[in-house]
């Protein structure tokens, strides 16, 4: 495993899709109960999240260079206490596959294939991702790279299809009720930025490190541009009712006609949404199982892949009997829940780290203590 | 109980089983032994109706109560 390099472009083609992929259909609405108009700015603020998030892991990333993060914490914190940390990270990533594969299945449901059960297109999915896993990290590299064009063309592409759709002076009155909502409704998409998290379960087998702090920073500006782009697009064309819709940019994408015969433009929104959910369940898939061998020091990660798989598909339907139930646990626990696991326990795994490292050097240069 | 869910779910890792036991053959005890395990917590889970027990994302709810009231509109 530890001969497996991948360049740090080819981390970034897989961290934007893992960001972006399920943001940019889900996160317009949420955004816009609380901004109302203003829905365009709440990811730049959201996005000081995912650059804090990235400086931590850079930080961490420089303390130990050869190490992922569940190798870290056990070096940092001590056997039994790095353990327990390591697990309550990879019950988070387990969990959120789970989740992110639920929030696929409900999409394709309930806007394309009405009668097919969830868990037939859940369970495809999931293998389709073990199969890519199972190729290995490079394999999911080169995925990535291949899928990156397929997944940021058609977007821009309908951002400047939808012109004639546009009406700006949806806009207006920017901050029209103050600052508190925009801060409020940024809450929620932090949860998305955060996931730049994920790049510690990558780093060890970066081959150009001395690139990863700035693509890691170029991928969270990235996904806040297209986020911030994406807000604007819905908002100018569907005003006010943004709120009121669960996929925004699919309902767009179906204002768009021209000469009665390029039209039904959701069926591109469709296809870039099942490119970018694979990609964020592999990237997800293989940080829980790269994460659950280092955790018990197994010897080969691939031995994990299909068990954890039936757990992923199981996970996607634990405790979640509806879709109204995953999406209030979506809009009020997991921001929360997402922001302690992937922000804050690094800041603290870090100032441990820092402490230990000038305790060990006042040890040395002060033997006699 | 959900005996369907079950008993497919117990084809699916006698699947996983016959495939992949073949390849560890030379893998420690450790590995074959986390193996085993992971396939019996999946079984055992399939067991419940999943659905409508509670689980984490109904422990999370109740966890972040306190805090979900910042988020009221």
């Amino acid at each position: 495993m530890k001969n497996v390099k991948i360049s740090s472009l080819q981390m970034m083609m897989l961290m934007y899709p893992t960001i972006i992929a399920t943001a940019i259909l889900s996160v317009p609405s949420i955004i816009a109960k609380y901004a109302k108009n203003d829905l365009w700015l709440p990811p730049i603020f959201a996005s000081l999240i995912g650059f804090l998030t990235m400086f931590i892991v850079y930080k961490l990333h420089q303390l130990y260079p050869d190490k992922t993060i569940i190798e870290m914490v056990e070096n940092i914190l001590g056997k039994i206490p790095g353990k327990i940390v390591g697990f309550i990270i990879l019950a988070y990533f387990l969990q959120s596959t789970g989740e992110i594969s639920r929030a696929y299945g409900q999409f394709i449901t309930t806007s394309f294939m009405f009668n097919t059960p969830s868990i037939v297109i859940i369970s495809l999915m999931v293998l389709l991702s073990a199969v890519a896993v199972y190729g290995g990290l490079e394999v999911l590299g080169r995925l990535g790279q291949l899928f990156f064009p397929v997944f940021l063309i058609p977007l821009i592409i309908l951002f400047f299809l939808l012109i004639p759709s546009y009406e700006p002076k949806n806009v207006l009155p920017i901050l029209g009720n103050g600052l508190l909502p925009s801060i409020k409704g940024s809450i929620i998409p932090t949860a998305w930025f955060g996931e730049i998290f994920l790049i510690l379960f990558l780093l060890p087998y970066i081959k150009d490190k001395q690139n990863v702090f700035k693509f890691g920073m170029l991928t969270v500006f990235s996904a806040m541009l297209t986020l911030v782009l994406v807000c604007l697009m819905v908002l100018f064309v569907l005003g006010d009712t943004t709120a009121t819709k669960i996929y925004p940019l699919l309902t767009a994408g179906r204002y768009f006609s021209y000469a009665d015969f390029f039209e039904n433009l959701d069926s591109v929104i469709m296809a870039i949404w099942i490119v970018g959910a694979f990609i964020k369940i592999s990237m997800f898939y293989f940080a829980v199982v790269a994460g659950f061998s280092q955790l018990l020091n197994l010897t080969d990660y691939k031995i994990l892949i299909w068990p954890i798989g039936i757990l992923i598909v199981e996970f996607s339907f634990w405790a979640i009997p509806s879709s109204m139930v995953f999406n209030r646990y979506e809009n009020t626990a997991l921001p929360f829940y997402a922001g302690f696991v992937q922000t804050i326990l690094p800041l603290l795994i870090l100032g441990m780290a820092f402490i230990r490292k000038k305790v060990k050097k006042s040890l040395i240069s002060n033997p006699s203590q | 109980m959900k005996w369907g869910t079950f008993f497919i779910t117990g084809m699916l890792i006698f699947l996983i089983l016959l495939l992949q036991w073949p390849k560890m053959k030379n893998s420690p005890i450790k590995d074959k032994l986390a193996f085993i395990s992971l396939l019996l917590i999946g079984w055992v889970l399939s067991m419940f109706d999943l659905m409508h027990i509670s689980g984490p994302v109904s422990w999370l709810d109740t966890l972040t109560k306190p805090l979900t009231r910042l988020l009221e509109v």
